[in-house]
């Protein structure tokens, strides 16, 4: 049973719907953000009260929710919600390093490596909405040219996101497929390929492309600097947690 | 199956007219300024423009935040634009109670003022309700509206497949041109592929149709080319098939093809320059069309729309998607929204989702919802702009007691003005710049010199040599005149071992005679060293396989290269030029050659040729024969005489090997009668007859008004840039040389200027040249300003000690306009003259810089007339000057040249500016850090786009912003009015861009001292000029 509860905090499909019901009506980013970061470490918090390890059956399972989230993302041309597939997909790969008997603060900087940098793309939906009407990638692209600053923060986040380095969740994998077996590994990169696609076509619809003349501002230097300091804290931590890069 | 004569004939004919629309594109190696809209020149400025914007999807004015600008600054004539606006207005319907007057200059100057897109679906009801804070009144949205909506973006001539892409978001447009563009580099590549397309020779689309029947890509694609292709062997029967097969009504081809041709309108210029430059290598060799290409575009767009058609069941010919639309009205219009972009931002998600599931349900019930929020959103956007602009006009009041039918007035009107408003602003702008000119002009007569000056030099009418004539002017005794910069002379000029003619002279003009150039002295080796090694770096980088090992073997070497070029481009630039030879002496060959001249030069050729073809076929050695011996063959070849030779009886070639070797020479090294018979055709082109060259130095002085008071020096000064690193070189050559430099030409006139003969036969016309006057050609390179004397070996000895004088002035006067000019390309840069001019030697030689000069922007007027006029004022490098003396050209002949040449190229110039300003992503060719050069003829944005045609952003815009301030050319004419007029109205291309208002004309009467402005179709004439000066419009603005 408690199993089956952590399945809904660490997401397995069909239980993801869960999160991803709870996730899409929420208007607020914030509120999506704080989701995002709180949900999945009730999960791990969840998964320390199993009387016995996690079946090695749940590897498969969570590899194929995975690909199947990270799937979706191509389809998703909603900046909040490919934020939450995103998750998601690299959420439910807690379960393969669970499965591996990582210990819980491994678990816990794991699931935090995926969803702070989703959560923080769920945030910037924000400044999109507001501009825009929606962050809806294709109805606004080019914005390279007319918001820089705003763009330049969007691309890193992304980036982030989808573990590149030398973010956290880049290191956090590369652990990750150390634990697999060939096939699982194989399994993980294609996944790992796919979000790349899916981060593409995003910033795609969002920074490239010709533009349609916005006369919308851009944003300020300071939420440029924080949101700079942010990822920077993010990736300073992220060597020190998980070795990677030192 | 192939299409009959008269129909093939049809259909090539109604590609052409289609075409008409679409500007030429010149290779980039001579940029040709030219109007992007020169096609629709026959149309006044406004209604082209408009069109313009129809078949470019392009903008033909500043927007209105930019004006506004200009206003602030106080560039724009406040007063003009109130008068503009009352007479927009008069004519429209009242509005009781409101000032549209005072609410349209609101809307026109007040910064942040905008009523937004004119709604679709809400109408004046929804937005009085919304004015007056009350609920939309409810109405449904009738079906057969939604459909009309659809409908209204599938005129008539758009091709089937964009529709498609509209409505579908299949994106079979973009596919189709990436196809296209691959198709075409393949075909016009110029030398940059090692690999190049088989059978070209065959033309376009016979090559393309070849390769693209086995294109495994294509196959595994889906696109069944080889089944369109099947149909009929030429393009215009594989046009006619497409056209039926997409069910296009005749009558509608005209447009679809003009529609199809503009969508990569950079190559299809480039094609359609090509097929008419019959002097042009690669269009000889390898020659198409617009029927070619459009034949490719059609067969690739067929094959893509029925693969998509077949894979998704999409509906792909006009009759089918007309019934969709008919049958599906409410999902056509939810996907329009979505597809064109027209959707609600906060629906996206929704509307995306219900057209993806494709449930009819699901969409029907979507749609009301839809369509209400979508007038809600109409309806309050609209009411806020309005409140807006009617709360900073004062006018609130009155704007929410308007009743429905006047906001129904209103809107209409607000639509028409913001249609109309560009037009204004550019008008008020050309009023105040007009104002400014005319009020620095000085009216009182020239007054007559004491004594010749030091030197007199001769300019092209760059607005570029304003600067530094200006400079010179103050510097020394220097007296300037503006002439086109290829003085008159068009040369068809083949330079020191160069194989092809170059054309020096506008576009507009063809010259008739060769110039050729000829070394008086050169050595082969000296060249060979350096020339090999590049030659062999060349092939290296450029050839399949040798790339792999070239860069271990020699890559330091490029890294070398790489960081002389980045870190210290000024001193490695001079230390490379040190490695080459220096250029060998020469002169140009201007004399027409005599009958037994030209024979005699062939026959010399001829024996060049058999010596190399016994050389190089039977390995005998020069010394081995005798002068007889090669006559002897020369003669046996050219069939003047039969049987065996003495070179065969001493070689001991049998008859059939010597039959071969005299075969060889023949066919190989071209010694036969009939190729004799063309070389002294070719011949005949070369060099001037003494009367033409009397014609060309008189003709050129007597335009600019030098005819007396000739001093010692007299520079014909052409001009030119230097830059690396920049495919847009060419563009900031002269224009008037068909964007080239202008040395040649200067040093053709000069050659013939100082012949004594013509200087006799000038006597005879009244042009006395004084014996000690001496014509020196000069280079002015406009990216450092430095002017360099050419020829100077010819100048007589007496004029040796006054050379150091004219360098210490001409080096004065360079770096004195460097350091006017170094400060606008840089905020900072030095305004120290020394300093200034080392800056400007770097950006000349400086591979990272993308703006070496800013050429001719910011150009805005024409002055044709006497220095006198402008000598006092600084125009800052923006006006085109053009010495004109009324008073020699009683019959205004000379005036009526240089309106027929200088006006219009300086025209063209000003019209690539006007539109690469104000739209530089469609008529302008956007930044050069993305460009790309293809085919050695163009440049591409990335690496596959269209041709990029127009100005970079770094020429026209700084920072973002236009640097350039695009005007119509507003042209003064200095001379009595009856003979401008006249001149004017004898030039009829000239007279139509008048009347067209492509160009802004006034003729300054300095015998009346009365002004006449050409304006709202006719000649107005001003007692005084009637713009206010710029500090008066300071003041106002403020």
């Amino acid at each position: 049973m408690t199993l089956l509860a952590v399945a809904f905090f660490l997401p397995l499909f069909p239980l993801s719907i869960v999160l991803n019901g709870a996730f899409v009506p929420l208007r607020s980013p914030r509120a999506r953000a704080v989701l995002l970061v709180l949900w999945p470490q009730c999960g791990v918090i969840l998964l320390q009260m199993l009387p016995h390890p996690v079946p090695h059956a749940f590897v498969p399972w969570a590899l194929l929710t995975s690909g199947f989230y990270a799937l979706r993302l191509l389809t998703v041309r909603d900046m909040g919600m490919w934020a939450g597939f995103l998750a998601t997909s690299a959420l439910a790969l807690t379960w393969v390093l669970a499965a591996g008997s990582a210990d819980p603060q491994a678990l816990h900087l794991f699931t935090l490596w995926f969803s702070l940098p989703a959560a923080l793309l769920a945030l910037l939906a924000q400044p999109l909405t507001k501009r825009f009407g929606a962050a809806y990638a294709g109805l606004q692209d080019g914005l390279i040219g007319s918001l820089p600053r705003l763009s330049v923060v969007l691309a890193v986040t992304v980036l982030a996101a989808i573990a590149t380095p030398p973010f956290p969740g880049f290191f956090a994998l590369l652990h990750l497929l150390r634990m697999l077996e060939p096939g699982g590994a194989i399994g993980v990169l294609l996944i790992w390929l796919t979000w790349g696609w899916a981060a593409t076509r995003l910033l795609q619809g969002f920074v490239f492309g010709r533009g349609r003349g916005t006369t919308a501002g851009d944003i300020g230097h300071a939420p440029m600097l924080s949101w700079s300091g942010a990822l920077g804290v993010f990736v300073v931590a992220g060597f020190m947690l998980t070795g990677g890069g030192l | 199956m192939s299409l009959a004569l008269g129909r093939r004939l049809g259909v090539r004919t109604l590609v052409h007219v289609a075409g008409e629309a679409i500007p030429f594109f010149w290779p980039m190696r001579t940029f040709i300024h030219h109007n992007p809209l020169y096609g629709l020149e026959h149309l006044p400025f406004e209604q082209a423009v408009a069109e313009g914007e129809r078949l470019f999807h392009a903008r033909g004015y500043l927007p209105r935040k930019v004006q506004q600008g200009y206003l602030a600054e106080g560039k724009v004539d406040p007063g003009v634009l109130a008068d503009e606006v009352a007479h927009f207005l008069a004519g429209r319907p009242d509005i009781a109670g409101l000032d549209q007057q005072r609410l349209l200059m609101t809307l026109l100057t007040e910064p942040g003022v905008s009523i937004g897109p004119r709604p679709t679906l809400a109408d004046a009801y929804d937005v009085h309700a919304a004015l007056s804070g009350a609920r939309l009144p409810s109405r449904e949205t009738d079906a057969t509206v939604l459909a009309a909506q659809v409908r209204a973006d599938m005129p008539p001539g758009r091709p089937p497949y964009a529709i498609v892409d509209r409505l579908f978001g299949t994106g079979i447009g973009a596919t189709l041109n990436e196809l296209v563009i691959k198709s075409c580099l393949d075909f016009f590549d110029e030398g940059q592929s090692v690999w190049q397309m088989p059978g070209r020779e065959q033309g376009l689309f016979a090559a393309w149709s070849a390769v693209a029947q086995r294109n495994l890509r294509l196959f595994i694609r889906g696109l069944h080319i080889k089944r369109i292709l099947a149909v009929d062997a030429t393009p215009e029967g594989i046009i006619s098939h497409v056209m039926e097969a997409l069910g296009v009504p005749e009558e509608d081809w005209k447009g679809h093809f003009t529609c199809e041709l503009t969508r990569l309108h950079g190559w299809a210029g480039f094609i359609r320059w090509r097929a008419g430059a019959k002097h042009y290598h690669w269009a000889r060799h390898y020659p198409a069309d617009l029927v070619d290409y459009l034949a490719i575009r059609l067969v690739l767009g067929l094959a893509l729309l029925r693969e998509h058609a077949q894979r998704k069941g999409l509906p792909h010919t006009l009759a089918e998607l007309d019934r969709f639309v008919e049958a599906h009205p409410g999902q056509a219009y939810l996907r329009h929204e979505f597809h064109g972009g027209h959707i609600l931002p906060d629906s996206a998600h929704a509307v995306e989702d219900a057209l993806a599931s494709g449930r009819a349900g699901r969409i029907d019930r979507l749609l009301p919802v839809y369509l209400a929020r979508k007038r809600e959103h109409e309806a309050r956007a609209q009411a806020a702009g309005l409140q807006n602009l009617a709360e900073r006009a004062g006018l609130a009041d009155a704007m929410r007691r308007l009743a429905p039918e006047a906001l129904t007035t209103l809107a209409g009107t607000l639509a028409e003005f913001e249609t109309a408003e560009g037009h204004m602003w550019l008008r008020a702008l050309e009023s105040c710049a007009m104002g400014r000119l005319m009020h620095g002009m000085n009216l009182a007569p020239a007054v007559q010199r004491a004594k010749r000056p030091f030197a007199q030099l001769m300019f092209c009418i760059d607005v570029r040599s304003e600067r530094i004539r200006r400079h010179l002017e103050k510097v020394g005794d220097y007296q300037t005149f503006g002439i086109a910069g290829f003085f008159g002379v068009p040369v068809s000029f083949i330079g020191l071992e160069k194989g092809s003619e170059t054309h020096l002279c506008p576009v507009v003009a063809s010259p008739k005679n060769v110039v050729l150039e000829l070394a008086i002295a050169r050595s082969a080796d000296e060249q060979a060293f350096v020339s090999s090694l590049e030659q062999v770096f060349h092939e290296l980088k450029a050839s399949v396989l040798s790339p792999f090992i070239t860069v271990e073997a020699v890559g330091l070497l490029f890294g070398l290269d790489m960081f002389g070029k980045s870190l210290a481009p000024l001193a490695y630039s001079r230390w490379r030029q040190r490695l080459h030879p220096d250029r060998p002496d020469s002169r140009l060959l201007l004399d027409k050659l005599s009958r037994e001249q030209a024979d005699s030069i062939i026959r010399s050729l001829q024996r060049a040729l058999i010596v190399k073809a016994v050389v190089r076929e039977l390995n005998v050695e020069r010394e081995a024969i005798t002068d007889d011996m090669i006559r002897e063959l020369r003669e046996t070849a050219l069939g003047n005489r039969e049987g065996p030779t003495d070179f065969a009886r001493r070689f001991v070639l049998d008859a059939r090997a010597e039959t071969a070797f005299i075969g060889c020479l023949r066919t190989v090294y071209r010694i036969d009668r009939g190729y004799a018979q063309l070389q002294m055709e070719r011949l005949g082109r070369i060099g001037f007859t003494l009367d033409e060259q009397l014609n060309f130095v008189g003709t050129a002085l007597r335009s600019i008004g030098l005819t007396e008071g000739f001093s010692r020096f007299v520079l014909l000064v052409g001009h030119g840039s230097t830059s690396e690193n920049n495919p847009y070189e060419s563009a900031l050559d002269c224009g008037a040389c068909g964007g080239n430099h202008g040395i040649v030409n200067a040093r053709v006139l000069a050659q013939i200027a100082n012949k004594p003969t013509v200087r006799e036969g000038l006597r005879a016309q009244g042009i006395a040249i004084p014996d000690d006057t001496w014509f020196v050609p000069a280079f002015h390179n406009t990216t450092t300003d430095e002017i360099q004397l050419h020829d100077m070996a010819l100048l007589p000895p007496s004029h040796l000690v006054y050379v150091d004088r004219l360098g210490n002035g001409l080096q004065s006067a360079t770096r004195l306009s460097a350091a006017e000019r170094i400060p606008t390309l840089e905020p900072g840069g030095s305004v120290d003259p020394a300093r200034a001019y080392r800056h400007a030697l770097r950006n000349a030689s400086d591979w990272s810089q993308v703006r070496p000069e800013w050429g001719l922007s910011r150009n805005f007027g024409f002055v044709i007339g006497r220095r006198h006029l402008t000598e006092q004022m600084d125009l800052e490098g923006r006006v085109f000057l053009q010495s004109y003396d009324y008073r020699a050209d009683s019959r205004g002949r000379l005036l009526e040249n240089i309106l027929a040449g200088p006006l219009v190229v300086g025209q063209w110039i000003n019209m690539e500016h006007y539109f690469s300003t104000v739209d530089n992503a469609h008529y302008g060719s956007g930044s050069k850090v993305y460009h790309n050069v293809a085919g050695r003829f163009g440049v591409m944005t990335g690496n596959l786009s269209d041709l990029r045609t127009g100005l970079p952003a770094q020429t026209v815009l700084k920072d973002g912003r236009p640097y350039h301030e695009p005007m119509r050319l507003l042209t003064f004419i200095e001379a009595p009015f009856a003979l401008a007029r006249r001149a004017i109205e004898a030039v009829v291309p000239v007279k139509n861009l008048v009347y067209n208002g492509w160009v802004r004309m006034a003729i300054v009467d300095p015998e009346t001292g009365t002004f006449h402005l050409f304006d709202d179709g006719g000649w107005r004439q001003h007692a005084s000029w009637p713009g206010r000066p710029t500090e008066e419009i300071k003041e106002i603005a403020a």
